[in-house]
């Protein structure tokens, strides 16, 4: 019964290193989690156990962290970013599913190439024309710029959805006297809707997390929560049951929508080079 | 309105969109970048400069050849360490199973968290006095007991690195799943009757069929690792000294800190010169599959 | 030299049923066929022969080893699958070749063996291209070619020629046959379609709900079906299952048309098999029953009469000359000798000769 020892062996070993990995991957935010709910006494200490508080996500919405107006930006800033993308993203990413169009794969790709130009590089020109027309520490400048971000993942998330409707049921529409607009609002949308909210969900979490932006085009009124995260350091150190309270605030929508969406994660990543 | 009018309205306000957020601010940064630029003079002089700019970043300035080889160093090394841990964890998860299934989802949380929160959290981690990872370690080794990891040059590097790897193995394991699904199971039924062992299937069968995929997770975690900003200004902004400044961190130090946008854009267009090279490669995956 | 017997074979997922303690003996040299709808277990029961399932009970002998824990690789086995499972990344030298690589064959008896392997199978011309670049046909010689690179103890096949088109299918049916008969190696042989196990089988296990149903030689499968299911599942078209009664040895139709003396005294509820070809169609009024004709399809070589029978229909098989147009009512025959019946109850067969 050799064979059947190795294998259970193999099995073991296996579910161990998994169970690592999971450990691994997971307790910097377990232990950004048990710090959140610690006094600034035993945050610095390695407890596991502790009498918990709740104290700390009120300190941080008061004065002077303010942290309110930060969730307010962030908020805003991701929501309307999507709100746009979402419905320019989603007529281009249906005529480059459908019709063939004259330098098409130049579009898609250079759609796609600019999602790999570093932040930086875009960033600086953009300080320039904001500083002179007066854009800088704004929410409309925040939305504008993040646009650069999300778009190529929103256009080529979204035409893989419609990639994914058969054609036959707007062909069957158009031959029942349907026009191409009629088409796309009573057919194509309500079809490709699951889709649009996925993409708008993976878009709104990009806007959310941006950080080099905001903390180049920021610096008082339109400041994100990534950003405020800055305001916790204090003379004496690192306020780190604040920082931690802060974490969860930033983290938490986050991980709900991500667990919401995480079916397409990887093609939205990927932008459908893996599917 | 006809189609062959209505498809090129369509992608007008995308094309528009995307022209005006990178498009433009490519040329543009281009422009300055043969400029003076400074901002941190009256009026924000502009005169051109020829190639002055990139002959001062190649010749006069240490800091700038400095960040060429952090960012190279951990470039290849963050590259490396996540492609393979990433394929080892996506080996280990990829049978199925309730408890790979949920591994498989809790892997979404790491991934869902923002790079600059990666950041804050290692920085927590590693705090010599009451950092968890700290702890772990001096358990494990103790000469290592209550180091100040972020004070070393060496350490600070390594802890730059484990967190960049950390935030990315789960999205790339992800991805080598998914890819390692699309290899047809009865290819490596075949080779198992062959009287392949389990080492020589995944060596002669498996490897060779993920290698589209993973020349995908290789550019793409490349051109991310390549871009690296976020973790590193919040984790250890550069430091200490110089040790762990990537050139975007450079390039966000000279041209924001200090003032010099000509000579910042300069190096940024040094910077895109690589990227390039690395979209074309990615995109000529990509539509070699299409 | 080498038989497989199963003993007491189980394969359970959760409450899903598989294989259901089944015991099959297959002698050496042997061309099996596991016939049977999809999800009856024949897949399932190779799979666990060639080692990539496990058995939840039960042995598995190949030869004189129980190889129950030895993994596929150690078993000896060589196997064809329905997609072929080619390696889509060598060349078809390649993959004729890796069975032998990896036993570290020495490159020179590789060499002639992949030789004389591609040459059986008519692939010599093509050792150099991918898999890719070649038809259905050519890519079920390479896995065939990949099985037959060795002389393992058994060849296992699960559906090979399930992709082909109808015409190919026909001719690699024939290459098959030949093929097992030069080598004469024990085959078992999955499949679903009821004229490659006829054709092929030395003898046939029918299977349904992880169950064998029978098994027997084509000959006795067709000729002599244990229960409804064996019956109903060989033959095309399917035999004629016409529900009635017994009347005095006499079958009666639900209608109530006295139709044939089978024998066997009364009973209330019966099933009468009968094939197509064992209709003799008459004109009307000359049979044992008048009935109408519901379609009729000229095949070319028969003309195939579906026949609206009470409230069931019937198929029944005439001359290609014969000229019937739908509603025409014609005269049914059949032919006593080749009648089964059936209890409804049980769908076991009846004999009442017995």
């Amino acid at each position: 019964m050799t064979g059947k020892q190795k294998k259970q062996f193999w099995n073991a070993l296996q579910v161990i290193l998994i169970l690592t990995a999971a450990f691994i991957m997971l307790i910097p935010i377990i232990w950004i989690f048990l710090a959140a709910f610690k006094t600034h006494v035993d945050v610095y200490q390695l407890k596991v156990f502790f009498t918990p508080t709740i104290e700390n996500f009120g300190t941080v919405f008061e004065s002077p962290y303010h942290l309110g107006d930060k969730l307010y930006n962030s908020t805003v800033v991701a929501g309307v970013t999507v709100l746009f993308a979402i419905p320019i993203a989603t007529c281009a990413a249906y005529s480059f599913s459908r019709f063939s169009l004259t330098g098409e794969m130049t579009m898609l790709v250079m759609i796609l190439a600019t999602q790999f130009v570093p932040a930086v590089v875009i960033i600086l020109p953009f300080f320039v024309m904001f500083r002179d027309i007066g854009l800088l520490d704004t929410r409309l400048g925040l939305i504008l710029i993040n646009l650069a971000i999300v778009m190529p993942f929103a256009i080529w998330m979204i035409k893989g959805f419609i990639d994914g409707i058969p054609i036959e049921t707007e062909e069957a529409a158009m031959v029942d006297g349907s026009t191409r607009i009629q088409v796309i609002l009573n057919i194509v949308l309500p079809m490709a809707a699951p889709g649009l909210f996925t993409a708008g969900i993976f878009c709104f979490i990009l806007a959310w997390n941006e950080f080099l932006f905001a903390l180049i085009l920021t610096n008082k009124d339109a400041v994100t929560l990534p950003i405020g995260l800055a305001l916790f350091k204090a003379e004496e150190g690192d306020l780190w049951n604040l920082l931690s309270a802060a974490g969860i605030i930033i983290m938490a929508p986050m991980f709900v929508l991500a667990l919401i969406i995480r079916k397409h994660f990887v093609q939205g990543m990927t932008m459908g080079a893996v599917r | 309105m006809r189609d062959k009018s209505l498809k090129y309205v369509l992608v007008l306000p995308a094309v528009f969109v995307v022209f005006a957020t990178a498009i433009w601010p490519l040329v543009e940064s281009l422009r300055l970048s043969f400029t003076v630029g400074r901002l941190n003079r009256p009026n924000f002089p502009q005169e051109y400069l020829g190639f002055e700019n990139y002959a001062w970043a190649f010749l006069e300035e240490p800091a700038f050849w400095n960040s060429v080889q952090v960012t190279a160093i951990y470039t290849l090394v963050t590259v490396v360490l996540t492609t393979v841990l990433a394929l080892g964890l996506a080996l280990l998860l990829s049978p199925g199973g309730r408890l790979r299934s949920t591994v498989q989802t809790l892997l979404i949380l790491p991934f869902a968290m923002s790079p600059a929160l990666i950041g804050v959290s290692f920085r927590f981690m590693f705090n010599p006095e009451f950092g968890l990872f700290d702890a772990f370690f001096s358990f494990v080794f103790p000469p290592l007991a209550h180091i100040s990891w972020l004070s070393d040059p060496t350490l600070a590097f390594a802890v730059v690195v484990m967190a960049d790897v950390w935030g990315w193995i789960p999205f790339l394991t992800l991805v080598l799943i998914g890819g390692l699904a699309s290899v047809p199971r009865d290819t490596i039924e075949a080779a198992q009757v062959d009287g392949a062992s389990g080492w020589r299937v995944f060596k002669d069968v498996t490897l060779p069929q993920l290698m589209p995929v993973l020349a995908v997770v290789i550019i793409l975690k490349t051109i991310f690792s390549l871009k690296t900003f976020d973790q590193i200004y919040m984790l250890t902004n550069g430091g200490p000294g110089t040790a762990t400044q990537t050139l975007s961190h450079y390039i966000y130090f000279s041209g924001l800190k200090y003032g010099q946008i000509g000579y910042s854009a300069s190096v940024a267009w040094l910077m895109v010169i690589p990227m390039i090279f690395l979209t074309y490669l990615y995109a000529k995956h990509m539509f070699r599959k299409g | 030299m080498a038989e497989i017997k199963l003993e007491k074979l189980t394969k359970r997922w959760g409450d899903f049923i598989g294989v259901d303690n089944q015991t099959i003996h297959i002698h050496d040299k042997e061309f099996f066929v596991l016939l049977g709808p999809s999800g009856c277990g024949k897949t399932t029961t190779m799979r666990m022969i060639a080692g990539l399932e496990e058995p939840t009970d039960g042995e598995i002998w190949i030869g004189d080893r129980m190889v129950n824990d030895e993994l596929p690789k150690d078993r000896d086995v060589a196997m064809v699958f329905q997609n072929y499972g080619l390696y889509p990344h060598m060349t078809v030298y390649d993959n004729i070749a890796y069975p032998l690589k990896v036993r570290k064959t020495p490159p020179q008896e590789i060499e002639t063996r992949v030789a004389k392997a591609a040459e059986q199978v008519e692939l010599t011309e093509f050792l150099d291209r991918k898999p890719k670049a070649m038809s259905g046909g050519q890519r079920q010689r390479v896995a065939l070619a990949r099985a037959i690179v060795r002389t393992p103890l058994v060849f296992l096949m699960d559906e090979p020629l399930s992709n082909l088109d109808a015409k190919l299918r026909v001719t690699m049916r024939a290459e098959l046959k030949h093929l097992s008969h030069e080598l004469k190696i024990t085959t078992v042989y999955v499949t679903h379609d009821q004229i490659e196990a006829m054709t092929l089988a030395d003898r046939i296990a029918v299977m349904n709900h992880g169950v064998v149903q029978q098994l027997g030689t084509p000959d006795e499968i067709y000729n002599n079906p244990e229960n409804i299911f064996v019956a109903s599942f060989i033959g095309s078209p399917a035999m004629n299952l016409i529900q009635g009664s017994l009347l005095d040895g006499w079958f009666v139709t639900t209608g109530g048309t006295k139709l044939t003396r089978v024998g066997g005294g009364d009973k209330e509820r019966v099933v009468l098999g009968v094939r197509a070809e064992d209709f003799i169609i008459t004109d009307a009024g000359q049979g044992d029953i008048d009935v109408p004709v519901y379609a009729t399809e000229n095949t070319g070589e028969s003309v195939l009469l579906t026949i609206q029978f009470g409230k069931q229909r019937v198929s029944a098989k005439g001359d290609r000359h014969l000229d019937k147009k739908i509603d025409d009512i014609v005269g049914l025959k059949v032919k006593p000798e080749h009648l089964y019946l059936f209890d409804p109850v049980t769908e076991k067969r009846i004999r009442p000769g017995q």
